[in-house]
């Protein structure tokens, strides 16, 4: 059967020939085919296997809903796994294959050994692989393979994705019949309008439909309807795209496919783009699935989907077999015999559950010759790799016991027809539960949670008048609500011939002679091998809700989230248990509707996009010296400046020596800076701070520590008085944004009687800070106009002067313990500045440091980092920083109250205090546990832990920072720091003031 | 020491950047270059002004000093020549003056200003770049979340403005009459700006310009 063969190309229908490849082998296509209607009219009956029982599967569907033809599309970086073919539009040199047929979809290796099957009874997972734990690994990888999930690409992803933030007044979801109304009446009164489909072009069951509506045929008809929404400059045609979320607040996620129809070559288009709506109305036009029927051995290559048939026929001139036999429990998938019919292919039978089909369209089927077999089942295909026989039998009413004799038919395709379910996926996204209809036997939306309606055969109307109408009010609705027209459809009904239909069958489970558990298996849910007795196994197991069983049978679980099986398996499930379907109720829909790549989520927030990278004014020239980077919040600083053939060690060495022996530099620009004016501006920051600004002159400035309410520091910085109500705050780098929030939130919402302004200034400047015993020295060479003695600029003074001709401010402010000059300057001036003093510190042999370099020389000081000695757990005291606080003010201060609950006055609170290791050279990790107690047995008592530790240069030995319980009257106590690595290291507690503990250096 | 003294604009080294590395010569017809032209007008003076929008005597002594009265409306900008003002919240306007001294300017407003409020030069901080060309609407779709094509047209001296997200960055974009879009920036991100604009304007084309 499966020789090379295009025979089943309707001579009708040509086109452009493509060639393509599947599992290696060549073939044609020709130019509108899917991936899965150019392996059918090639006679591919087999595409892959099964999950479980590797049984050979064939192509079932046409779209979404495709069970089976799950392929990987090309090779390398580009590979896409798990992709329908009924999704893969064919373009020139497409290369596909299986992504389950491991060794070879048309070898047997796996089928005759039975597979998984044995293995793996429903609830596997939970019964089996569990247990050992460790060897979840092997199993998985074990089941990836066999179970042919798809290979993921192990390169870099090459091509580029991106999103678009849109708005609208009326999203259509869908341009079927019903979905290009709703949108024609949404565009006539002016709404911008965005009109989604997930196929290549527009038009849905139209696309595949012999239909005339107004008296044309149905191609012309949309033709014609699509060119005029073209002409609307306010609607927004978006075919490919896939909406695949529906989110609160009226927000929508669209995929749409850009260039995958045009091949794997497009590395430098955008490939996939997500559309991220958000709509005043949306119109959900998103149409039906067809049911497929479940009987023994139903998923035999060449049991199909009624509506699939009619569809490769009528759409793609395809005809997937020779002799066809219909089952069906309605009246509308005698289309598919009449369609069928006409290509002058042999209808064996139409097989109909229900005892007296009498509809029109019976009538016409049988004025054409066609056998119609009323009051029967299809009870049982056979085959192997491609259906060969069906077997039908007499059934009761009720569809539930086979009532005579079995007859065989000889055929190779069967269509099948269980009725439609409406797709109600993205009104389920919303938090709608879908609600049971026994008129329509499916399940219609739920009350809408959100600014949305359905329209068409998603809202359980299938004939195709009722979704014309139902889309233009839908249409017209939806724009009146968003403040367009009078909610009035505008143009004309429009004209439909159509069968009139009788009541279908509810049919769910179709008997065989052999009870469900000894039939051959009858297949629910394809992809994963569900089966109606693995259901009912699982009711007798105890399961009774429908979330557990699902979970426990894998039913719905695969790439097609059970889009065709869930319904079935769902009655059959409420038989099991003796109930009604609606009480059985259905499991949630949750995006994505259909599989969606990582690649269109991340679109450019990609690689060096991935996340803002800010840059200081000098950044190019640190980058020019050779600086290794830290991040700090999402700034780039200078780590370190390494000199060919120096370590990160040498190198911070180096530098700590040049500051505490000459002269070294630092871009602090970082630092968060705000500018604060108004009258309350003192009184303002008095509250926020600790400690009191209300006698801060202008020209000084003061450290001070900022707590949240709980007590616990939170920010730290210098505050200047520049004028009367006018200061600056520094805040920490990564702290910037946080503080001047916090600012507003207290002004805005607790003071708002203090007239106080706040302005982030810290792009605005740009800080160099000069450091080191010969700091003045250099700042001489570039500054004449300000007195630079230790008399007219002292420690935490400021002032304004000239700095290599650039207007500036400079602080005496070191958080290096040495004299030090921040020399400020608008950012622009920047670069400027950074080499004036470059070159003016060139004699003293200036030597740029980074936040390394920045970090010991702090700790040799025991200046604490707030968020790296503190953890949100610290006290001012407890960082022995009690000076800071101001004892005497007269308002409070944020977080006072709390520094006086008991537990802040606890004795043997986490205290920062200095440790000094025994040996001079052994550095203690950053995070080691402090115990008193070397020999104790685990679990041994934490008393605290290293928060900051270095190996200092200009002292010769390492010296850390931590928090010890009671650790302020512990000096001269030996601790020990067990490592990972079995080593414990002894250190003494010492003073957290390890360099120039008076003080002197800077005050020079 | 260099006598000279250098200044550097935000996007000094992205002038003259060009990406069409995506985009298909079918694109252009020979019309234009680039779909999306960024330029730069560097080195403006650029000052936060905040003060009482309710105080009648602060908002007329703003609109004498600067010749343009202070725009109300939440969401405009009134603009004169090269002096725009900007709201930017109910107490809080941006005034951009297109190669002004910030310094003179903050010293008039000083003087004829009274009371409770604040000005602050933020020259060194930010920048003002111009996009313009056929791709500009849509690579603004793709970087913010803002529904810009609900504002009507900008006239000469006024239009419509509004700080907002613009990629994982921020930035106040308004309109001109032109049809251009103006985007005021912060200095810091303007590398990751910059990379930004050019990658997500790369299929339509798209270069940065000096102004």
């Amino acid at each position: 059967m499966s020789q090379f063969r295009s025979i089943n190309r309707l001579p009708t229908h040509t086109g452009a020939a493509i060639d393509f490849t599947f599992n290696g082998k060549a073939y044609q296509g020709i130019a509108g085919d899917t991936l899965a209607s150019a392996l059918l009219a090639n006679g591919v009956d087999v595409v892959g296997r099964s999950f479980k029982y590797a049984r050979p599967r064939g192509i079932f569907g046409h779209g979404a809903e495709e069970p089976n033809g799950i392929i990987q599309l090309g090779s390398g970086a580009g590979t896409i796994p798990n992709l329908k073919a009924t999704q893969v539009e064919l373009y020139q040199g497409l290369e596909a294959s299986s992504v389950n047929g491991w060794p070879s979809v048309n070898v047997d290796v796996m089928g005759i050994v039975g597979a998984l099957g044995r293995l793996m009874p429903p609830g596997f997972y939970y019964k089996t692989f569990m247990y050992p734990k460790k060897l979840w690994m092997t199993y998985e990888h074990f089941i990836r393979k066999a179970a042919g999930l798809g290979a993921t690409p192990v390169e870099a992803d090459p091509d580029s994705y991106d999103r678009l933030n849109q708005h609208c007044d009326v999203l259509v979801v869908g341009a079927g019949p019903a979905g290009l109304l709703a949108a024609r009446e949404a565009a006539r009164t002016g709404a911008r309008v965005i009109i989604a489909d997930e196929q290549s072009e527009f038009g849905g069951s139209l696309l595949a439909s012999k239909q005339s509506i107004d008296g044309i045929k149905a191609a012309h008809w949309l033709a014609s309807l699509v060119a005029e929404l073209k002409a609307y400059s306010n609607v927004q045609l978006l075919p490919r795209s896939t909406v695949f979320g529906y989110y609160d607040h009226n927000f929508l996620t669209v995929l749409e496919r850009r260039t995958d129809h045009l091949g794997l070559t497009s590395a430098h288009q955008v490939r996939q783009r997500v559309h991220r709506v958000r709509a005043a109305q949306v119109v959900l036009a998103t149409g039906a699935f067809e049911r497929p029927l479940v009987f023994a051995h139903n998923d035999i290559p060449g049991v199909m989907l009624a509506s699939s048939v009619s569809t490769y026929v009528n759409r793609y001139g395809v005809a997937p077999g020779n002799k066809l036999v219909l089952f069906t429990t309605n009246d509308n998938a005698y289309q598919t015999a009449l369609d069928w019919h006409q290509t002058g292919r042999d209808v064996v039978a139409v097989i109909d559950s229900r005892s007296n089909p009498s509809g029109d369209i019976v009538a016409a089927i049988k004025a054409q010759g066609i056998d119609v077999i009323a009051g029967h089942g299809l009870i049982e295909a056979q085959g192997n790799k491609r259906v060969k026989r069906a077997l039908i039998a007499p059934i009761n009413a009720a569809g539930t016991e086979v009532t005579g004799a079995v007859r065989t038919l000889n055929c190779d395709l069967i269509a099948c027809s269980g009725g439609w379910s409406p797709a109600v996926h993205l009104s389920s996204h919303t938090g709608a539960k879908p609600v049971w209809d026994e008129s329509i036997v499916g399940f219609r939306p739920g009350e809408s949670k959100q600014q949305e309606r359905s329209a068409g055969a998603c809202r359980g109307t299938f004939d195709l008048a009722g979704c014309l109408a139902e889309g233009a009010n839908a249409g017209a609705e939806a724009a009146k609500l968003s403040g367009y027209g009078e909610g009035n459809t505008q143009f004309p009904v429009c004209a439909v011939e159509e069968y009139k239909e009788q009541p279908q069958q509810a049919l769910f489970l179709v008997p065989h002679t052999k009870s469900t558990s000894r039939a051959p298996s009858q297949f629910v849910d394809f992809q994963l091998d569900v089966s109606a007795s693995a259901i009912e196994l699982a009711v007798r197991e105890g399961f009774e809700s429908v979330e557990h069983v699902k979970r426990y049978t894998a039913l719905g679980f695969g790439t097609d989230q059970g889009k065709l099986g869930n319904i079935n398996g769902m009655a059959i499930l409420a038989n099991a248990l003796d109930q009604s379907i609606a009480e059985t109720g259905t499991t949630i829909f949750r995006p994505s509707y259909t599989p969606t790549t990582f690649g269109a989520i991340a679109g450019r927030d990609v690689n060096n996009l991935f996340d803002p990278e800010r840059y200081t004014a000098m950044h190019r020239w640190h980058l020019d010296q050779g600086a290794e980077f830290e991040n700090v919040g999402q700034w780039k600083r200078p780590w370190y400046f390494p000199q060919s053939g120096e370590s990160m060690q040498d190198a911070v060495n180096r530098e700590g020596l040049a500051v505490r022996n000459s002269v070294g530099i630092l871009d602090a620009t970082t630092l968060g800076k705000i500018d604060i004016q108004g009258p309350d501006a003192a009184e303002f920051i008095t509250r926020m701070y600790t400690n009191s600004y209300l006698k801060l002159a202008p020209g000084k400035c003061r450290y001070g520590v900022m707590l949240k309410e709980d007590g616990m520091i939170f920010d730290d910085g210098v505050c200047a008085c520049l004028g009367e109500n006018h200061y600056l705050m520094f805040t920490t780098t990564g702290g910037a944004a946080g503080v001047l929030a916090w600012l507003e939130l207290w002004q805005q919402t607790e003071w708002p009687e203090l007239k106080v302004y706040f302005t982030s200034v810290t792009d605005h400047w740009t800080t160099a800070t000069v450091t080191g015993p010969n700091a003045r020295k250099v700042m001489a060479k570039v500054c004449s106009d300000i007195d630079l003695s230790n008399e007219a600029f002292s420690f935490m003074d400021w002032r304004d002067g000239t700095v290599a001709g650039i207007v500036a401010r400079i602080f005496r402010i070191s958080f290096t313990g040495e004299l030090s000059y921040e020399v400020n300057v608008p950012a622009h001036y920047g670069r400027h500045i950074w080499e004036a003093l470059i070159a003016a510190g060139e004699e003293f042999n200036i030597t740029p440091y980074g936040t390394e370099t920045m970090h010991v020389l702090r700790a040799e000081k025991g200046f604490i980092i707030v968020g790296q000695d503190t953890d949100g757990s610290m006290t001012p005291a407890d960082m022995n920083m009690d000076w800071v606080v101001g004892k005497k003010k007269t308002f409070s201060f944020i977080g006072k109250r709390s520094l006086q609950r008991s537990d802040m006055l606890r004795e043997n609170r986490k205290q920062l205090v200095g440790l000094k290791t025994l040996q001079a050279k052994d550095v203690l990790p950053e995070g080691a546990q402090v115990v008193f107690d070397a020999k104790q047995t685990i679990p041994m008592s934490m008393q605290g832990h290293v928060t900051s530790s270095y190996y200092s240069s200009s002292l010769g030995h390492s010296i850390a920072l931590a928090v010890v319980k009671g650790g302020h009257s512990r000096l001269g106590q030996i601790v020990h720091c067990p490592l990972a690595d079995g080593r414990t290291i002894a250190a003494e507690i010492v003073s957290s003031v390890f360099y120039d503990p008076k003080g002197e250096r800077h005050h020079v | 020491m260099s006598n000279s003294i250098k200044l550097e604009s935000p996007l000094q080294y992205f002038h003259g950047s060009i990406n069409k590395s995506s985009a298909p010569d079918s694109l252009f017809n020979g019309q234009i270059d680039c779909g999306l032209v960024i330029k730069e007008a560097p080195l403006s003076a650029h000052l936060n002004l905040r003060g009482d929008a309710d105080d009648s005597s602060f908002c007329s002594a703003v609109a004498a000093a600067l010749n343009l009265s202070l725009p109300l409306v939440p969401g405009t900008f009134q603009r004169d020549g090269n002096t725009s003002i900007y709201w930017l919240g109910p107490s809080e306007w941006l005034v951009v003056d297109v190669g002004g001294d910030a310094a003179a300017i903050e010293a008039t407003l000083r003087k004829s200003l009274k009371g409770h409020i604040s000005i602050v030069d933020v020259s060194g901080g930010q920048t003002c770049i111009n996009l313009r060309g056929v791709a500009a609407e849509t690579v603004l779709k793709k970087s913010s979340i803002y529904d810009f094509e609900d504002w009507d047209a900008a006239k000469a001296t006024s239009g419509r403005v509004v700080q907002t997200t613009f990629a994982k960055a921020s930035a106040v974009v308004s309109n001109r009459s032109d049809g251009s879009y103006d985007l005021v920036i912060r200095r810091s991100f303007a590398d990751y700006v910059a990379q930004w604009l050019l990658d997500a304007g790369g299929e339509f084309g798209c270069r940065i310009e000096k102004g």
